[in-house]
């Protein structure tokens, strides 16, 4: 090939990606980024009130969705401009160092354990997540754990904690290393026990087949909290606190919250707002 | 006055071998000056020290226009030319090929093919203008080859065994071509050849390396 | 099988769709692939030409880390370059961690390496009688290496064939640098182990088709362009 063509070739390509691109002309509206879990994000409630919350502020949220460890770690860094996870203790921990500031309680759902329908390990009618994680161990029954200090991992290991067991290296324990719906999929698999979030359960056990159930629910300790917190201005000069605010406030609003409630899959609610 | 070549102690040795050893030879003359020697004996080398794609050792390459001396740059390399044994021809058509050295001299486009084109028909390659070059015949290569250094006139023409690796008919051709310069004014030519015969019938000056020395052999007619 | 089947026809109602979401993404990903390679040839063919055609010291070692560089772990670029470009780190003043650039850059470090080995090889193949007959011919150091490097145009498209191939499948490095932001960052790949993650796997499986195709469509266009472009030249 000529040269004279492929200087030919490069520029009609740069000019057409330029032209046609659709993304790098944006920097004139406002966008926020928002570190958040896949679990919220694979519930499908961002995809839900994301682009109310644009229509009435005009401020688009770009979501990175990671573990809640990484997404502490992204704000923490200066990454994002706030930060939507669910661990509680973390979050305040964090709040603390200086990290962040106005955390706020946003909303919550509930953990639930599910298995093969059949229950081999018999903790169906249990009251106590802490008992029947005992039982899985005694029994040495297959669980799989998302192994990522994912929220849900970080709640997962505080019940091991509290049942007294270590199922770090047991044979039976699988550390995954993948999101929730994965997770769930291999447990289905593996015809294992887990734990999950019911709003990922609710969202995929039809869509993935996952042939568990529902064996555990109603526990105080599968309460899960998700809240919000901005990066601290302080701290990253860079970060756009006054929109994170406008979202964080629009979060605990009146309005935002029954935006929330009002997010149903298969006529369930997902998560129930709780901000004081 | 013509471009002149003055060669002065010339050394040149690679490894595991010396190949000149002190050559002393003036190339002062328009005319065919005509190299012989056995294989091995530093033919090639000393044409490619001459025309400037390597470095001697140790040792004088000058080249003179009217006495005054011209330094090796692209300047002088532009006014003279080897052809290579092996064709070396460029992926391209055979018009390409031509006009290379010409492009590279920044000809305008319009010269460029009609001097390409009066050449390529002296060579009898018009009809293959358009033709891949890598798909000549050896013989059509080492015209072409021979071709395109002419095309940009130089005024002194290196050949290498211009007609070693070509048939009877090709031979003949470019032995003609030889004769078609000296009747012309043509360019300097110090061209090697194993056929001794060829070297009687083509050489105004002749001349063989022995023990990596030049050493002149006759001089015809006179 | 049943799955397969339904990805087929899934893929070819997405091509025929002109779903806006999906022809976004694609054009994203065509985008900052696109860049990725533009930029990795104008640096990578030039430094794959010098360290062929110079005569420096350390070749074997530049050419040994450029090797070992084509076989880098997409993740570890992502990582190393999120840590570059975090606010928190050297370079985030730029504020590009997150965007299109990043990607461009993380896919950048990805094919420059193939495209400077590859060209590199393609370059040292051309018999050295090329570069002599240029010299012998008036051509000037320049001239001759880029007589060289056109005689390598074969080597060098499929260079630029391999590295365009390695960013448009990749998704480690943009997963981590990109965000996967949706309507921003995300591109087929990272939609792809979206959708895979989430569970849709019919829709995954079809973009990968999609991928397929338009990997295909482009390494056609450069082959036909490649012809042509001899077909010119030889005129």
């Amino acid at each position: 090939m000529r040269f004279k063509t492929l200087v030919l070739i490069i520029a009609i390509l740069s000019v057409s990606f330029v032209t046609v691109s659709p993304a790098i002309s944006v920097s004139a509206e406002t966008r926020i980024r928002c570190a958040s879990t896949t679990s919220t994000q694979n519930s499908g409630l961002f995809d839900y009130i994301l682009p109310i919350f644009k229509k009435q502020t005009g401020i688009t949220v770009d979501v990175v969705a990671v573990g809640t460890g990484a997404a502490i770690e992204i704000g923490k860094r200066g990454d994002a401009d706030v930060v939507f996870v669910h661990a509680r203790q973390l979050e305040l921990k964090a709040v603390k160092e200086g990290y962040f500031v106005n955390r706020h309680d946003v909303m919550y759902n509930d953990f639930v354990i599910i298995g093969p329908p059949g229950d081999p390990a018999g903790i169906k009618g249990l009251k106590s997540a802490a008992v029947a994680f005992k039982k899985i161990a005694e029994g040495g029954y297959t669980f799989v754990s998302r192994g990522d200090r994912s929220g849900t991992n970080i709640k997962e290991l505080a019940i091991w904690k509290k049942a007294g067991v270590n199922p770090k290296d047991r044979k039976w324990y699988l550390e995954v290393g993948q999101g929730m719906e994965k997770t769930e999929r291999i447990a289905s698999e593996k015809r294992a026990y887990t734990l999950t979030d019911r709003g990922t359960w609710l969202a995929t056990m039809d869509k993935d087949r996952l042939d568990m159930a529902i064996l555990l629910q109603g526990d105080p300790a599968l309460f899960n909290q998700y809240g919000v917190m901005a990066v601290n201005p302080a701290r990253h000069k860079h970060v756009k606190y006054k929109e994170a605010m406008k979202f964080v406030n629009w979060l605990i609003s009146k309005k935002g919250q029954k935006i929330i409630a009002s997010y149903k899959r298969k006529g369930e609610e997902l998560f129930f707002p709780d901000a004081k | 006055m013509a471009l002149v070549l003055k060669i002065e102690d010339l050394w040149k040795a690679y490894p595991g071998s010396d190949v000149l050893r002190g050559c002393n030879v003036s190339f002062d003359r328009r005319g065919v000056y005509v190299l012989t020697g056995p294989n091995g004996s530093g033919k090639s080398t000393f044409l490619r020290l001459c025309a400037l794609l390597e470095e001697p050792d140790r040792g004088n390459i000058n080249y003179l226009n009217d006495g005054l001396s011209l330094g090796k740059d692209i300047a002088l390399k532009r006014r003279i030319t080897l052809v290579l044994p092996k064709a070396g021809i460029f992926n391209s058509s055979v018009f390409g090929n031509m006009a290379y050295g010409l492009k590279v001299r920044g000809v305008k486009k319009s010269e460029i093919a009609e001097r390409v084109d009066r050449c390529l028909e002296s060579f009898g390659l018009a009809d293959k203008r358009k033709q891949n070059a890598l798909t000549l015949s050896s013989g059509e290569g080492q015209r072409l080859s021979m071709a395109r250094a002419m095309v940009t006139e130089p005024e002194m023409l290196f050949l290498d065994e211009p007609t070693a690796s070509v048939d009877h008919k090709n031979s003949s051709f470019i032995e003609e071509l030889i004769f078609r310069m000296k009747e012309r004014e043509g360019p300097t030519v110090v061209m090697t050849t194993h056929d001794v015969a060829q070297a009687g019938r083509l050489a105004d000056d002749q001349l063989t390396i022995r023990q990596g020395r030049i050493i002149p052999l006759r001089r015809p007619g006179k | 099988m049943h799955y397969l089947i339904q990805a087929f026809g899934h893929a070819f109602s997405i091509i025929f769709s002109l779903d806006p979401v999906l022809l976004r993404i694609i054009l994203l990903s065509l985008k900052v692939s696109g860049w990725a390679l533009i930029i990795s040839t104008v640096l990578g063919l030039p430094l794959g030409a010098v360290i062929a055609l110079k005569r420096m010291r350390a070749k074997g070692l530049m050419i040994s880390v450029m090797n070992t560089m084509m076989g880098l772990p997409p993740v570890v670029v992502g990582l190393f370059l999120y840590l570059v470009l975090s606010r928190s780190g050297p370079m985030g003043f730029m504020g590009l961690l997150y965007t299109p650039g990043a990607m461009i850059a993380a896919q950048t470090v990805l094919a420059l390496p193939i495209v400077a080995a590859l060209s590199h090889s393609a370059i040292v193949n051309v018999d050295p009688i090329i570069s002599q007959a240029a010299r012998t011919l008036g051509a000037t150091q320049f001239q001759t290496t880029v007589t060289v490097v056109r005689e390598a145009r074969y080597g060098i498209m499929s260079a630029l064939i391999a590295g365009f191939g390695r960013v448009m499948a990749e998704v480690g490095a943009i997963l981590i640098v990109g965000g996967n932001i949706a309507g921003y960052t995300r591109v087929m790949t990272t939609t792809i182990a979206l959708e895979t993650d989430k569970g849709n796997f019919e829709l995954a499986l079809a973009l990968g088709i999609v991928l397929l195709f338009i990997s295909m469509i482009i390494n056609l266009a450069l082959y036909m362009m490649q012809k042509k472009g001899d077909r010119w030249r030889l005129s």
